[in-house]
């Protein structure tokens, strides 16, 4: 087939998907003027609200995510990895989590780079360091942190330093219990391949970055998409109130907003507020455990982790930063 | 060339994905969703995704084995070709399920069931009623009461006192001398007027030293509320503080107190004057409102507060 005929082809089936996406979007203004949509149950509605805000929050963030997985993929070879994480365990944990800690990214966008940094031969323990660090510890979660607490820098101070403490004492633990990549698939054909990816033209590398992420969009954006939905039913018809009753004395006050944290699934961008809230019924500590807990793993993390590692891993994982961050919540009382 | 189904299919996804972030942003729905603050992040996505939508065409029409020509770099993902029949069913529908519906049902404000979900935390009921009616305090509140005379009159005339009230300017965002002066207002009038723009300071104020506000009034606007051990003649007015997305919406309120509060549907929207006591809820004090004027009003266009962000240059 001639140059001309694949141009015109691509430029319609182009068109042709645009139209029917519009086509069925306009329906969708016809439908939402229907009797049947005011008979929908309010709740639900709500629920369909939240759920979709969830997603809009996170989309954008995502997108990045899955752009620099990309580029993780067909820019960054198993050779440079191998010179730039140091062989010494500890080091290579420290160097994970400061990176994290310099890298300003979100809990769903930091997924998908993470898996593609560990298939691209990072250890695990150092894929973890920088999993935990990176949504908690960056500017704009500082800031927010700040601001929720009344322009007090103390809380915020005791987020970044007790929630980096907790990351490093995670990965060192992972590096002793885990071996192997823990992905859901094994890559073995990984190193023979790039040698050859080097004498392509960068404008092809480019756009084989672009297609990469597009799949990882579509690989990732499920996982995304259940656990937003999750997060926002759990919202809509768990109360959280029944939740706080419990919160009697520090220990079972921290174990429910570390609870909480992991249901709510918010962005650790916006946490901060929601921690605030809770300043008059429970101590500083939970509060603290609440932000820190919430930005390493939960519900909506949980799932995205399950499309990249293995279960048992994923629920070890939790287990463990469980475990490890009550513990540093502990000895702060 | 052959016609690869699967690729037209995510072509058509991420086509959809990218038209409903530019409708909701069309219809100025997208508040309904996210702080306005942070429309810039969607408005990237929605670029993102007419991006790689245009990647994605290129994809529609290939070689017969598409999978040899992408994965000779080693990738783990599935690209569409790999998976069985249902799984990929599965997979699509989970996909294309948000977008179904947010084509089809519409943005709902979040209402008191929700508010109950989360609970109110800040106000907790009052069981005694009498623990507020102590004698220094009232007399307090006669003497303030007279200075604030003037503006009681407002509803009166039939004025609406939010009326004159300027726009809420998107982004909740003021400069730095703009919200000292704000919070010097506070501090200074007998006269509070609880703006969209200032809800969420001046409520963290006034929460945090109650007993400063004693006697002063307050106007402010927001849904009613109530909680199961309120007593009849009480209600939350409250507004939920959006942060950066309705997920994290956090209601905040001021309980209040009048004798005809049980006739106030819940869910209602309120504009209210009141004036301002303090009760004591496990050994805190906690502010609450004497009704002196109100009035129903519609649901406002932007029901949601945002929490203030100070320029800082």
């Amino acid at each position: 087939m001639n140059r001309w005929a694949q141009t015109s082809l691509l430029d319609f089936t182009g068109l042709l998907a645009a139209a029917v996406v519009v086509y069925f979007s306009l329906f969708g203004g016809w439908v939402m003027k229907q009797d049947f949509i005011s008979q929908i149950p309010a709740s639900l509605l709500q629920l369909n609200t939240i759920f979709l805000s969830i997603l809009i929050e996170a989309v954008p963030f995502v997108l990045i995510g899955v752009l620099i997985a990309g580029f993780i993929q067909i820019f960054v070879t198993e050779e440079h990895i191998e010179k730039w994480i140091p062989q010494n365990k500890f080091l290579a944990v420290t160097m994970s989590c400061v990176v994290g800690a310099c890298f300003p990214a979100c809990e769903c966008g930091i997924v998908p780079i993470v898996r593609r940094l560990v298939a691209k031969g990072v250890p695990i323990y150092a894929g973890v360091g920088f999993l935990l660090t990176g949504p908690l510890i960056n500017p704009i979660v500082i800031f927010s942190t700040y601001m929720a607490f009344g322009n007090d820098l103390k809380i915020a101070g005791m987020r970044m330093a007790v929630g980096f403490i907790a990351a490093m004492i995670i990965s060192l633990f992972v590096s002793l219990l885990f071996n192997g990549n823990q992905l859901k698939e094994a890559h073995h054909h990984e190193a023979a391949i790039q040698t050859k990816n080097r004498k392509i033209p960068f404008s092809i590398r480019f756009w084989d970055m672009l297609k990469h992420s597009i799949d990882e969009f579509f690989d990732m954006g499920k996982y995304l998409i259940l656990g937003a939905f999750f997060a926002a039913f759990v919202q809509t018809y768990v109360s959280a109130q029944a939740l706080l009753q419990v919160g009697e004395g520090w220990i079972s006050s921290t174990l429910v907003m570390m609870g909480l944290a992991f249901i709510l699934s918010l962005c650790s961008e916006a946490d901060a507020f929601i921690g605030a809230s809770f300043r008059n019924i429970f101590p500083a500590t939970s509060i603290l455990a609440f932000l820190v807990y919430g930005p390493m793993i939960d519900l909506k993390n949980t799932f995205m982790l399950l499309s990249v590692f293995k279960m048992k891993f994923v629920l070890q994982l939790i287990a463990l930063i469980t475990i490890i961050v009550f513990i540093c919540i502990s000895f702060l009382n | 060339m052959q016609f690869h189904f699967q690729q037209a299919l995510r072509a058509v996804t991420l086509f959809a994905f990218f038209l409903f972030l530019i409708k909701l942003h069309l219809g100025e729905e997208i508040t309904k969703y996210v702080n306005p603050k942070y429309v810039l992040f969607s408005q990237t996505a929605a670029v993102l995704f007419l991006c790689l939508f245009y990647v994605q065409i290129q994809r529609i029409w290939g070689k017969r084995h598409i999978h040899d020509h992408d994965c000779h770099h080693g990738c783990s993902h599935d690209h569409g070709e790999s998976a069985s029949p249902v799984k990929k069913m599965i997979s699509y529908s989970i996909l294309i399920f948000p977008l179904v519906t947010g084509f089809f049902l519409p943005a709902k404000t979040l209402d008191a069931s929700i508010a109950a979900k989360k609970g109110t935390l800040l106000t907790k009921p009052v069981k005694a009623q009498e623990q507020i009616e102590n004698e220094s305090e009232l007399s307090h509140l006669d003497e303030s009461a007279a200075e604030v005379e003037p503006n009681l009159s407002l509803y009166e005339n039939g004025e609406d006192g939010f009326d004159d009230q300027v726009p809420l300017p998107n982004p909740n965002e003021m400069a730095d001398e703009e919200y000292k002066e704000k919070m010097k207002q506070l501090d200074n009038s007998t006269m509070i007027d609880m703006k969209d723009n200032v809800f969420e300071p001046y409520y963290g104020e006034i929460n945090a030293e109650p007993h400063k506000y004693i006697g002063r009034t307050l106007k402010l606007k927001g849904f009613v509320y109530r909680e199961e051990d309120f007593q009849p003649n009480q209600f939350v007015l409250a507004r939920f503080l959006i942060t950066h997305c309705v997920a994290d919406a956090n209601v905040i309120g001021f309980l209040t107190e009048f004798d005809k509060a049980h006739t106030v549907k819940e869910n209602a929207w309120l504009e209210i004057e009141g004036t301002f006591h303090t009760t004591t809820y496990n050994n805190a004090e906690v502010p609450v409102l004497k009704i002196v004027s109100w009035k129903e009003i519609s649901e406002p266009a932007e029901p949601y507060v945002y929490p203030v962000f100070t320029r800082i240059k």
